[in-house]
């Protein structure tokens, strides 16, 4: 195999990681941008969608383009939850404490989801990929990719277009984007951010469970906890993209599992290296992020005293 | 780089001037507690012989006196719950017969109510009778020698005149040694200081600037820029000693910026801050950051009131003497003896500031929530915490009305006279700033448009366009 | 003529001419109103039911389960965590979600001292503290470039190269105390367990005595406003450095202590050195109420010791053990939303409600005062 082939093969096998990611940090990056606050429950949220489509599919064999439909109803209405019957409700809730109450909604979810999901006593099980695992596109002789990849790929592409369009062109976009500046003056200005709010969350929670269906498709669903390397992932992507845009955080999910597999394909010529892959790649992100506290994509502020 | 470098040994050099000033104070400040506490306990000690000696000089019938009384107050201590009780519960009734227009049971109550308190007094009548009865009976058993008495209380006054004497020296020593100077150096401590200052004014070589002698700050061509925007630009002005200076200029001119530059909350473009310190050294503030610039003897307000929200007025004010505590964190978290001297001190002299601007009353409260001519208060409270030689006022009566920006113009004279301190300062209001000031510098866009007395500069043709021109016509349809 | 009233009100001593001189009640409700006092009755009762538990062991009577000591022992440990997050969180109002490496750090530190290097106790602690010293130092020079949000995450990603890494040095960790001795002598959970007690009571007096010094003060400074705290001359870097050495060396001690009490870890399995561990102590700090001890030590509980103490012996929760963290959780929720200030502020305002009442009741019987 050639050096190119090595590369170009490594670079391939990301694409699956990539679009899992992509998805996942938009979804923190609404949320951030509508609620102030960082969402550590969005891994468990969407755990909870691919749960559902796991049980729909091996319980009453509900085939899995429905299952996935319900399962994103199913992270809707957590995602609406969250927002209409906890953040509306509290008395003094402030960023901190909306972080909190996230946790604690993870502290529930892990919880319920053994009690709610017979699936989820099973040891580990994969939930079926959309094609065989075994169908390949075949660019060269070296080269090849999973079908399966492709269209996720495909598929996350797709979603993230459709956000984009109705973030830049929608009356729902506009809206949050004037709450993303300042919730107060948007409210005075008539504009309902309840809503744009609880919609935010609603699409979060619908991107978190496909997602999650993704990702199950190609690892494993080990415990409920399985999307939170996922989710630690999403909230670096939007650091190192900067929270100013939303094109920066789903540049940064692009650029970690490419940084991922760059490693990955150093350490097919050095060895030792596998071992520390994952070392590195939180090494070089950590490293970009110093360098760059605003994100790469993002303005620099200028602070004022 | 060579600038840098300077700045860095510069700074190190400092660092080491404060440890050993450090050092001498603390040891200071120890010695000084050693010597007070011996006193303490010498006065505590004449003080427990003569309530002995008193005891002793005191006849038996008085000493029953005593607690006899003791006994009476803890009595009626009790008494007065019942006393209360039955007030109480026949108010209630009697309140309740009268609105009823029952004046035969209203009658009969009020009786009642009276006899049961006659009981309550007639009990207390028995319980000093039956202290009266053992007093007789027990000055009758032991009957004291009058003539022994007598003596034994002459011994006691002229014991009473010598242990007055005798404190009232432990006093003198004590207040003479809250008065010495604890900054007052031994010689060894002198030496290496002598030895550092030289050291650091060889650093600093032939081309230092030393100011006149009746300038405390000098600003030489101060540059401020954002990227392209100019915010200062050439700016040059001296601050006399003592004076109270006003810094004025329309929205946007750049005051704000300009004592960022001085305080170091931001490194000028280009040009030269001078400042003459606490120890009449002529320094040049941008070696310092911006942390250390307190320690040289300015301290500063903000503009928008930027008082500790969730700690109390006093605390504030401790806050602001952070540096001026000797003790190191592993005393601080051990709670060593020398924290604790330190601490009272501090909040001594803290007490005394909150005295003089007459917030004796908030000392306790939380600054959250209270009114916003006091946190401005508060602010300068806290400036002059650290002994400063020039205070920074960003526009302190922004938010206050007529009455209290007249009280703040009293106060800020009040403040140069008793702290012996300049005063710069930044407004927008003009009737403070023509009240107040000794002198005036105007500037615009950055750049300085005239500086003098402020009927001079009310007087000026370029100020008035640039600034007064809006507010004459504003003046006008008032 | 001077009467001994007088003289004893102060006539010649002045109490206030007594500078320096400390007001202390020498009595023993007096001891109890100091914080000191209560710090030591505290630790009094966990060295008294560790006896009374290993006592009915002895002598085969169940009085307090071994589980529970157990239990116990572990939520000490994660007080040591959250109290040294407190000082992070809550004074200096730093956010950090690397808790859970600066743990790992701890214990893989004596894993390898202990088990594979044989060095003793003194030397072991010597390297642990040094380490995480280093690593406090490089987290707080982070913290002056980044804040807020974004400091949580970045530490939350170097919580990750920790854990990754230690996993990488080895999986699974495992250590048998009984070669090495402590003062002579080897020791066993029991001991441990009175280590744990004298380490956090340790701790907890040292954090007391700062948050109480200008120390505390200046990170209460720093954490309302970073330009105020300049202006009179708190240096940013010095104190930030402070607060997280300071937490990271609390953090490094709990993970000795927790390999000295459980004395083992699978790395690649447990949540331990994951994020859930630092989320724990975050919402633990946060439902105590951040700025007070007791409440911390309070929140702690509610997080870690609750369910493996108390709730495990229901036999409801004992059949669905997930039913737990679900209560918890909604817990954490309530907690949160209606008492932002947390526990303390429950308990304040139940104080305050308990003292009216009182003063109610008196005004029914005896009338309004006068």
């Amino acid at each position: 195999m050639t050096l190119f082939d090595n590369l170009a093969s490594t670079m391939l096998g990301s694409l699956s990681s990539i679009s899992v990611t992509v998805l996942a940090t938009l979804a923190v990056t609404l949320i951030f941008k509508t609620s102030y606050t960082t969402n550590f429950a969005q891994g468990i949220i969407s755990a909870m969608g691919s749960y559902t489509v796991m049980e729909l599919l091996v319980y009453s064999g509900i085939p899995i383009y429905y299952g996935v439909f319900i399962g994103v109803v199913v992270g809707v209405l957590i995602g609406l939850f969250i927002d209409l019957a906890i953040f509306r409700r509290g008395r003094y809730v402030n960023a901190i404490g909306k972080q909190i109450i996230t946790m604690g909604m993870v502290s529930i979810l892990v919880g319920a989801i053994p009690l709610i999901f017979r699936t989820a006593g099973l040891e580990s099980v994969n939930l079926m990929p959309v094609v065989e695992l075994n169908r390949y596109i075949t660019f060269s002789e070296n080269i090849t990719i999973q079908l399966n990849t492709v269209i996720y790929f495909a598929v996350a592409a797709v979603i993230v277009a459709i956000v984009f369009l109705l973030l830049n062109f929608s009356k729902w976009g506009l809206g949050v984007r004037s709450t993303a500046s300042n919730e107060q003056v948007a409210g005075m200005l008539g504009i309902n951010t309840t809503f744009i709010t609880a919609v935010s969350w609603g699409i979060a929670g619908a991107l978190g469970a496909i997602s999650a269906t993704m990702y199950a498709g190609f690892s494993q669903m080990s415990n409920s906890l399985f999307m939170t390397t996922i989710q630690v992932n999403a909230f670096l992507a939007c650091i190192l993209g900067g929270f100013a845009t939303f094109y920066g955080p789903v540049l940064g999910a692009v650029m970690i599992p490419l940084i991922s597999a760059f490693i990955g394909f150093v350490a097919i010529y050095v060895p030792g290296l596998s071992a520390w892959r994952e070392v590195l790649v939180y090494a070089v992100l950590l490293l970009l992020i110093l360098w760059k506290p605003q994100g790469l994509f993002g303005p620099r502020a200028v602070k004022k005293v | 780089m060579a600038e840098m470098f300077k700045t860095f040994r510069l700074t190190r050099l400092d660092k080491k001037v404060r440890r050993v000033k450090n050092h001498a104070k603390k040891r200071g400040i120890m010695e000084r507690h050693k010597v007070v506490t011996a006193a303490n306990r010498q006065i505590k000690l004449a003080n427990k012989e003569l309530k002995k000696s008193l005891l002793q000089a005191l006849t038996a019938e008085e000493v029953f006196d005593i607690r006899m009384q003791k006994a009476l107050k803890k009595y009626d201590l009790k008494a007065k719950w019942e006393y209360r009780r039955v007030n109480h519960g026949f108010a209630k009734k009697i309140f309740e017969a009268a609105k009823a227009g029952d004046t035969e049971t209203e009658r009969k109550l009020l009786e009642k109510n009276r006899a049961e308190v006659l009981a309550l007094d007639s009990k207390r009548a028995r319980f000093v009778l039956r202290w009266e009865e053992k007093k007789s009976a027990f000055v009758k058993a032991g009957r004291a020698d009058e003539s022994v008495a007598e003596k034994r209380r002459l011994q006691f006054d002229r014991q009473l005149e010598e242990q007055k004497a005798k404190l009232s020296e432990l006093y003198e020593i004590k207040s003479g040694l809250a008065a010495k100077n604890i900054e007052q150096f031994d010689a060894r401590t002198a030496d290496k200081l002598k030895a550092l200052s030289d050291k650091r004014a060889a650093i600093l070589g032939r081309g230092r600037t030393e100011l006149a002698d009746d300038v405390i700050l000098s600003v030489n061509n101060l540059c401020m820029y954002f990227g392209g925007l100019h915010a200062v630009d050439e700016l040059s002005f001296d601050v006399k000693k003592g004076e109270i200076f006003g810094l004025i200029g329309p929205n946007g001119a750049g005051k704000t910026t300009v004592f960022n530059c001085i305080t170091q909350f931001y490194k000028p473009t280009r040009g030269e801050l001078h400042f003459k310190n606490k120890e009449n050294v002529t320094v040049r503030l941008t070696d310092y950051s911006v942390h250390d610039v307190v320690l040289e003897g300015i301290s500063r307000t903000f503009q928008n009131v930027e008082v500790i929200k969730e700690v109390s007025v006093l605390e504030n004010l401790l806050i602001a003497a952070t540096r001026f505590y000797t003790a190191s964190v592993f005393e601080q978290a051990l709670h060593l003896p020398i924290l604790k001297i330190e601490e009272e001190l501090i909040k001594q002299k803290a007490e005394t500031v909150l005295k003089l601007l007459g917030l004796s009353t908030y000392k306790d409260w939380y600054a959250f929530g209270l009114p916003y001519g006091v946190l401005k208060k508060i602010e300068i409270a806290r400036a002059l915490m650290t002994e400063p030689k020039l205070i920074i006022l960003d526009e302190p009566a922004a938010g206050l009305n007529d009455t209290e920006t007249a009280e703040l113009a009293e106060l800020i004279c009040r403040i140069r006279k008793d702290f012996e301190c300049t005063i710069l300062l930044v407004e927008h209001d003009m009737s403070l700033v023509m009240s107040v000031c000794d002198r005036v510098c105007a500037i615009s866009f950055g750049k300085k448009l005239a500086l003098g007395t402020p009927d001079e500069i009310q007087a000026d043709k370029q100020v008035q366009e640039a600034y007064l021109g809006v507010s004459e016509e504003e003046g006008e349809s008032r | 003529m001077i009467t001994l009233q007088q003289l004893s009100k102060g006539l010649l001593c002045n109490k206030t001419q007594l500078y320096g001189e400390e007001k202390r009640s020498r009595s023993l409700r007096g001891a109890l109103k100091n914080p000191l006092g209560q710090y030591l009755l505290f630790g009094l009762i966990l060295v008294v039911l560790q006896l009374v538990s290993s006592l009915g062991s002895e002598f085969g009577i169940r009085i307090i389960p071994v589980s529970f000591m157990t239990a116990l022992g572990s939520t000490l440990i994660y007080s040591m965590v959250s109290i040294g997050f407190c000082l992070l969180l809550g004074y200096s109002g730093l956010a950090s979600l690397g808790t859970a490496g600066f743990i790992g750090i701890g214990s893989y530190c004596a894993f390898f001292c202990f088990q594979e290097w044989g060095l003793p106790y003194i030397v072991a602690i010597m390297m642990t503290l040094a380490i995480s010293i280093i690593i406090g130092v490089f987290v707080g020079f982070i913290s002056l470039r980044i804040e807020g949000i974004y400091l949580a995450i970045i530490t939350l990603g170097l919580s990750e190269i920790l854990r990754y890494a230690l996993q990488t040095i080895r999986a699974t960790v495992n250590i048998d105390l009984s070669n090495i001795k402590l003062f002579g002598a080897t020791i066993d959970k029991e001991v441990v367990f009175y280590l744990i007690v004298a380490v956090l009571l340790i701790l907890i007096w040292i954090t007391n005595n700062l948050i109480k010094s200008p120390t505390g003060r200046a990170m209460l400074a720093m954490k309302n406003s970073t330009s105020a705290a300049q202006a009179y001359g708190i240096s940013l870097m010095k104190y930030r450095l402070l607060a997280f050495v300071l937490s990271t060396v609390y953090a490094a001690l709990a993970g000795i202590m927790y390999m000295m009490y459980l004395r083992s870890v699978s790395t690649s399995m447990s949540t331990l050195f994951r994020l859930t561990t630092s989320l724990n102590i975050l919402g633990a700090v946060i439902i105590g109420g951040a700025k007070s001890i007791w409440g911390v030590l309070a929140g702690t509980f509610i997080v870690y010791g609750l369910d493996s103490m108390f709730l495990q012996s229901i036999p409801l929760f004992n059949d669905n053990p997930t039913l737990i963290t679900l209560f918890t959780g909604i817990l954490i929720i309530l907690v949160v939303m209606f008492y932002p200030g947390g526990l303390q502020q429950l308990f304040t305002l139940i104080r305050r409600k308990v003292i009216a009442l009182a003063a109610k009741r008196r005004e029914a019987r005896y009338g309004r005062d006068v």
